[in-house]
């Protein structure tokens, strides 16, 4: 077995039970929350304006999907079906595969989360170089401020702002959801337009949230680069600006290339607020309904799904990390 | 002149390209600001179902608790609701456009040429697979070896379903059982097409339903976990495509909106205008503000709304409309904890609470101060008390000097500083707990304890961090002093179970109930009786005598427990909701009006069966 294999099959066991440890304490977590799926609902409904009949019977729909069986038994019947990749049925969507309500969301997270994140990472990776190498003039230094600036607003801040200055006043963009119902999904330039239209706020939101962590990273990084010897010794033997650059470049982003892979896995988290915001149907949103309706299988779904995620990301970026760093190899 | 800044550069870019993508197609109608106006016929009409939120992977299915179906549009029932406190059994037309009840069943008229959305007609198999279903889903029975009784509740028991020919069918009641609400519970029963879902059901569906009608507990039991069982798969199950018996049909549905057309098939077809219903999906009250400031949604459902938004959207072009809602927000006691055990302390608090002030900062636009309290709405207490029962009522209007007085009778004193003590002479305070995200209850919270603080008790607004958590701490009986909603539904004996139900520890077999102070769920600890005019009365064997009384006979058991109630206060009520909501008579007009209160009590899709909701 190869030294870079023996390093797989570790990281991959090391995943492997860490999976099985978030497993095992989101679901006993997940089940410790106060209240329970149909007593949740049942005033909910009411407040809603729903008549107190047809919120009986919807809640007892509810109390149907609902396992009462002892709380270990649940966990090993869960432990049993997630070994065969089964999630188990929503509490309230009756029945319907957590799978299918995860694949269904997905996409809503994936596309406007992936893209805000390469977005922001570009833009943020090139202002904060200029912000490095430029630090002592007033370009540098607003372009630093920018970065805080935007870095300390909350999400639902900017997320209100942007739909308040794009929506309300100037009518430019829509405000919800993820296209017209008027187009018939699927390859059509159509529908795609409309995606693409609905995706803009939400994608601003996620890349502006980001942009500024990306640009102080990135000129701190570089800053620490520029005062290494052998930038000093490139410069007194006259190599080229734009090959120092590269030196500088690819040396200043190594530490980036990790967060940029975790962020990858944090994705599927999504945003709870600028989903809500935008009302973006993605996985954030689904969590976030789950915790309130106490929908325990999809709860333990998407924080499986996360969890998963974050911890093949990190395996990736420790392996890509070898790859694009020969120090680390020795 | 200055570059434009990249980001503005950057969404104005990927706008013009989505727009213009958008745009690509001429056969795609682009809809604006909602929908379009229908010149009589035609059109879109844009709304939001407040009861079903559209979500992404949801079935098209109504059996599912959160389907992708809106009732009214392509979710069809027999009857509609009247919501008439008077007549719990009045019902609109629905598929059935008659029917005559008896001490044996219900006979119904299908509407002549009711048909679903691929041009088949509805049939009895229809009807009978609806009502088998609903035995699958806990809606209806069983109710094994009733033997006679009266039942009270939620659920109908139907043995068979026969059909007399000529669209006139007969529904049979379990032999020896009497519903009161019989004939209202089946024709507001979902109605799908058996040729969808009956192969969801076995073969044996209506033997089971027999075996937990009979009287044999084993077979019984057996047949009634199969029932079950099955209602999880009818539950779960996601048909391919919408085939409706309703006005409209389902298109198409995407995470943020559901697209409906009108069902060519529809039997009042002729009656419905708009071409097309699109549904929106919200993820709260302000994104219903939001589009009612833009003038999107032809019809918006009731949201807790302060004042300066209702401006907002009358000043967008709405028409309030409002109607009653049987829901009541109410200061609910937990007698355990001293000192709410003693009724002079309960009387004294609503002396001291100016609901009316309350109501103003709690919820200003769909609530009105409560007259008094009886457990009723006061539209519902009105027109079943008589003008003496109704003058007997205390309304405990604000007297701070009697509230004083009362305390004072019960031992309580009061320091230099104005404040009060309870009578072991420790100070009293009171903490008011309410939850988070209910805007309306924090708000009135904060003017409920400034009134409480001002008159001497100390009292702090606390917030649950959510409603699972306020159910669960509230059945525990962690909170002496909280938020809680009574008076639900037009039936009396609803409203009354409510109040001296399971919260209150009463569990009720056949129309008879036992108090059990100790049960897990009862966190009122009221008393097991009263003494209400110099009679002792147990005011939950009179809530279960009420669920199996008929309307006509309700009224004296209603004043007695409305004066016991008003006496001895296990919570105060201190607004009831009002059911507001709003029509934009721009692309649609002929909507119905404040007044109309059984069409009102109704998704708007009903108004269009009825011939409301035409294009301008």
């Amino acid at each position: 077995m190869t030294g870079f294999a023996r390093r797989l099959a570790g990281k991959l066991l090391t995943g492997l039970v860490m999976v099985w440890v978030v497993v095992t304490f989101t679901f006993f977590l997940v089940h410790a929350l106060p209240g329970k799926p149909g007593d949740v609902q049942y005033e909910q409904y009411i407040m809603s304006g729903m008549s107190s009949e047809q919120a009986s019977a919807k809640v007892q729909q509810v109390y149907g999907f609902t396992s009462h069986a002892p709380l270990l038994s649940q966990y090993g019947g869960y432990l049993g079906r997630l070994a065969h990749g089964d999630l188990g049925q929503s509490i309230s969507y009756t029945g319907v595969p957590v799978t299918h309500l995860i694949w269904s969301a997905l996409p809503w997270t994936v596309i406007p989360v992936l893209s805000g994140l390469l977005v922001s990472f570009l833009f943020g990776v090139v202002a904060g170089i200029v912000a490095a190498v430029k630090r002592s003039s007033r370009w540098g230094g607003l372009l630093t401020v920018s970065g805080s600036l935007v870095a300390g607003v909350p999400a639902f801040v900017l997320a209100l702002l942007l739909l308040v200055v794009f929506h309300t006043e100037w009518n430019l963009l829509p405000d919800a959801g993820t296209s017209d119902i008027q187009y018939n999904p699927g390859w059509n330039v159509p529908y795609i337009g409309s995606v693409v239209q609905h995706a803009v706020l939400p994608v601003c939101a996620y890349a502006l949230l980001s942009y500024g962590g990306w640009l102080l990273a990135m000129k701190s990084s570089v800053v620490s680069v520029l005062g290494d010897d052998f930038i000093l010794a490139s410069e007194l033997r006259g190599i080229a600006p734009v090959t120092r650059a590269r030196y500088i470049g690819r040396n200043a982003i190594l530490p980036l290339f990790t967060v940029l892979a975790l962020s990858f896995g944090v994705m599927f988290a999504g945003s709870f607020f600028i989903e809500d915001t935008f009302d973006y149907p993605g996985l954030g949103d689904l969590l976030l309904k789950s915790i309130g309706t106490r929908d325990y299988p999809v709860m333990a779904g998407a924080f499986l799904l996360i969890t998963v995620s974050i911890i093949v990301a990190n395996i990736l970026a420790d392996l890509c990390y070898t790859l694009i760093d020969p120090r680390v190899r020795r | 002149m200055s570059r434009p800044k990249p980001l503005v550069a950057a969404i104005a870019v990927a706008t013009i390209a989505a727009t213009a993508l958008s745009a690509c197609s001429g056969s795609s109608a682009k809809k604006s600001n909602g929908g379009s106006g229908g010149g009589g016929t035609g059109g879109v009409f844009t709304s939001i179902d407040a009861n079903n939120k559209i979500t992404a992977g949801a079935p098209m299915n109504p059996f599912n608790a959160a389907p992708n179906m809106f009732l009214g549009y392509n979710q069809m029932q027999l009857g509609f609701t009247k919501n008439d406190p008077s007549d719990p059994n009045a019902l609109l037309p629905g598929l059935a456009a008659s029917w005559t009840a008896s001490d044996a069943g219900l006979t119904i008229q299908l509407q002549p040429g009711a048909k679903w959305s691929d041009g088949t007609p509805v049939t009895v198999a229809d009807i009978k697979t609806s009502l088998a279903i609903a035995y699958t889903q806990g809606t209806a029975g069983p109710v094994a070896s009733a033997g006679g009784t009266v039942v009270a509740g939620s659920n109908f028991e139907v043995s068979d379903v026969k059909d007399l020919g000529g669209g006139k069918i007969e529904i049979d009641q379990q032999p020896g059982v009497k519903n009161l609400y019989f004939q209202r519970l089946v024709l507001t029963s979902t109605i799908v097409s058996d040729k969808v879902y009956g192969g969801q059901l076995p073969a044996d569906i209506w033997t089971q339903i027999a075996a937990v009608q009979g009287t044999d507990q084993a077979a019984a039991g057996a047949a009634a976990t199969k029932l079950a069982a099955e209602g999880k798969t009818i539950a779960a199950f996601a048909p391919a495509k919408d085939v409706s018996a309703g006005p409209f049909v389902e298109t198409r549905v995407n995470p943020g909106e559901a697209l409906l057309d009108r069902n060519q098939y529809f039997y009042a077809a002729s009656k419905i205008s708009p071409k097309q219903v699109i549904l929106r999906s919200y993820s709260g009250n302000q994104q219903i503000w939001g589009y009612m400031n833009g003038g999107e949604l032809d019809f918006a459902p009731y949201t807790s709304m302060p004042t300066n938004i209702l401006n907002q959207v009358l000043g967008a072009g709405y028409t309030r409309v409002d109607a009653p809602s049987y829901v009541s927000a109410s200061i609910a006691f937990n007698e355990k904890q001293a000192p709410y055990n003693l009724t002079p302390v309960r009387q004294a608090l609503a002396y001291v609470i100016d609901r009316d002030a309350v109501t103003k900062v709690g919820e200003p636009v769909g609530g009105i101060a409560a007259p008094t309290t009886t457990g009723l709405v006061g539209s519902q207490s009105d027109s079943i008390l008589s003008g003496d029962q109704k003058a007997a009522l205390n309304p405990y209007k604000v007297d701070t000097a009697k509230a004083a007085s009362l305390l004072q009778g019960a031992g309580f004193t009061k320091d230099g500083s104005g404040k009060w003590h309870l009578p072991n002479g420790q100070p009293w305070t009171i903490t008011l707990q309410t939850v988070n995200g209910f805007s309306d209850w924090i708000a009135a919270s904060t003017i409920i304890a400034n009134e409480l603080t001002q008159f001497g008790i100390p009292t702090t607004a606390a917030i649950t961090a959510d409603f699972a958590t306020y159910q669960k701490e509230m059945a525990a009986g962690k909170y002496a002093v909280g938020w809680w909603l009574v008076a639900l539904g037009p039936q009396t004996d609803k409203a009354y179970a409510r109040i001296y139900g399971s919260a209150d520890g009463y569990s009720v077999t056949g129309g008879q109930a036992t108090h059990n102070d100790a049960a897990p769920t009862n966190w009122e600890h009221t008393p097991a009786t009263y003494t209400v005019n110099g009679q002792s009365i147990d005011p939950g064997q009179l809530a279960a005598q009420l669920s199996v009384t008929p309307v006509s006979g309700q009224a004296p058991i209603v004043a007695q427990l409305a004066a016991a109630t008003n006496q001895e206060l296990p919570m105060i009520q201190i607004w009831n909701y009002t059911h507001v909501v709003f029509t934009l008579d721009k692309r649609f007009t002929n909507f119905p009006k404040t007044g109309q209160d059984a069409l009102l009590a109704n998704p708007p899709g009903v108004w269009m069966m009825q011939g409301y909701v035409q294009g301008k």
